[in-house]
């Protein structure tokens, strides 16, 4: 009985923890529906700015990040190919490594790095000082002024930096292809192209949503549930990091098992 | 107005600040709420607008459950509330000009009523000056001026005042005192005010309710 309780413990949180979850997701969906129009312009706005922090203030890390992974990828794959005398598989390679799995995954963790920990120390800096609740009392509906324009905005960053990842990286594995093994630009292309399917941007996209999602939800779960000092915006700030990444990674091993498997 | 049936307010380490508190108040009554600092006056105030729970009891806000209910969400828009916090409430990324102006941006207002509505406040509040800068630019009256300007600029129909005086020099409480006195006036507005003595609001003609201290004697649970 003392195994199933210390055992039960722990599965009860994690299951309370995924209850709040779909709550938070699900309210925020409901009070989108709500919205009226006058309100558009100032939703808008606050998805504005977070589509600046996260997207555009992430693109040099995200385009320095994906040119090096892109290059060191080829550069590995190539000398292993080559060895093998199968050149011809560097774009499925490619498509494997870089389009399937590091573009989105990385991407996520970049994101992860940069805004969920800023999300979470930020919303609970809102919530010691009462701006949360001077909010909700004054009608500014907390869920469409400070949820939903986060989830857009980092809905539509991290969709904006996979693409600007998964190009950069493909360039810079061209670039290296190109001046160290002398693969031709058309030949490289080619090779990419004919390794991808609707598949791969299917499955992409449904990364991009449900990693957004979960990169949101877990910040502003862990943000809004401080409540009374300040030591405990670093203890939510990690647990947002650590709770984030164990849902991206198991995510993304989800949606290789439903489209790959 | 306020239907408050059976309430128990609790600390956060369990001992009870108040129980069975009962309070019916008509639109345009109002009340001041006096006790001791941590006597659970703002936690009051809190339950009241919705923002926190009661350890028991009811509490309705214009003929809508607030308590045991949704919460400030529940009202949905029915009520208009105003709260002027004691300390912090006021966005810390905006100025204290678009603190005002959001709940007025929300509520979808026109434009120039907007403009209107906010710059009336921040005048009668003496903000103009200061307008444009941040709370933490801004001295903590200026802060305390700009939670009633957006009370003012909102013109709610249940304000909640949490210690409008507190800290105030005799300029500044003058003019808070002046635009309370308004809204005792007004027929329309049904008003809480917590303050610790109540000196400051001799010209409130109002119901008052004395909180006691928080017991020594009693254990935490």
């Amino acid at each position: 009985m003392a195994f199933l309780a210390r055992l039960g413990a722990p599965v009860r949180g994690f299951l309370e923890f995924l209850g709040d979850q779909a709550h938070l997701v699900l309210r925020t969906l409901r009070h989108a529906l709500l919205l009226r129009m006058g309100q558009l312009g100032v939703v808008g706005g606050q998805t504005k700015l977070q589509i600046r922090f996260t997207g555009l203030d992430a693109l040099w890390l995200v385009s320095g990040t994906a040119l090096l992974l892109g290059a060191v990828t080829l550069i590995q794959a190539f000398s292993q190919l080559s060895g093998l005398g199968a050149e011809n598989y560097i774009g499925v390679l490619m498509v494997l490594i870089i389009l399937r799995e590091l573009g989105p995954l990385l991407t996520a963790v970049l994101v992860i790095g940069r805004s969920s920990t800023a999300i979470a120390a930020e919303l609970g800096a809102m919530q010691l000082n009462g701006e949360v609740d001077a909010l909700a009392v004054h009608g500014v509906n907390p869920y469409q002024y400070l949820l939903l324009p986060r989830w857009l905005g980092v809905l539509i960053s991290v969709f904006v930096l996979v693409v600007f990842f998964d190009t950069l990286a493909l360039a810079g594995g061209l670039l290296v292809a190109k001046l160290k093994y002398g693969v031709t630009f058309g030949f490289y292309l080619e090779s990419v192209r004919q390794s991808l399917s609707n598949r791969d941007f299917l499955a992409t996209l449904l990364k991009v949503v449900l990693f957004a999602g979960a990169i949101t939800f877990h910040a502003c779960h862990f943000g809004l549930r401080i409540q009374r000092s300040q030591t405990e915006i670093p203890q939510a700030v990690t647990k947002t990091v650590v709770s984030a990444l164990v849902a991206v990674f198991a995510l993304d091993g989800f949606i290789a098992a439903l489209f790959y498997f | 107005m306020i239907d408050v049936r059976d309430l128990a307010l609790d600390a956060p380490d369990g001992r009870l600040l108040l129980e069975g508190l009962d309070l019916a108040m008509p639109r345009g009554g109002h009340v001041l709420v006096s006790g001791p600092s941590g006597c659970g006056k703002t936690r009051l105030l809190r339950v009241l607008a919705g923002t926190e729970r009661p350890a028991r009891g009811q509490v309705r806000i214009g003929g809508r459950e607030v308590w045991p209910g949704g919460g400030v969400l529940a009202l949905d828009g029915h009520v208009r509330l105003g709260f002027a916090f004691a300390s912090g409430g006021l966005l810390s990324n905006l100025s204290l000009r678009d603190n005002v102006a959001l709940p007025l941006r929300f509520l979808g207002l026109p434009t120039q009523d907007q403009e209107r509505r906010t710059g009336e406040a921040l005048e009668r509040l003496d903000l103009v000056a200061v307008a444009g800068l941040r709370p933490h630019a801004v001295s903590a009256s200026a802060r305390k001026h700009a939670n009633l300007a957006r009370v003012l600029a909102l013109e709610p129909e249940l304000i909640l005042l949490d210690d409008p005086l507190e800290g105030l020099d005799a300029a500044d409480r003058g003019l808070a005192q002046e635009l309370i006195r308004a809204w005792a006036m007004d027929a329309s507005r049904t008003l809480v005010v917590t303050a610790e003595e109540d000196q400051g609001f001799a010209f409130l003609d109002a119901e008052r309710l004395q909180m006691a201290p928080i017991s020594l004697s009693q254990e935490p649970p």
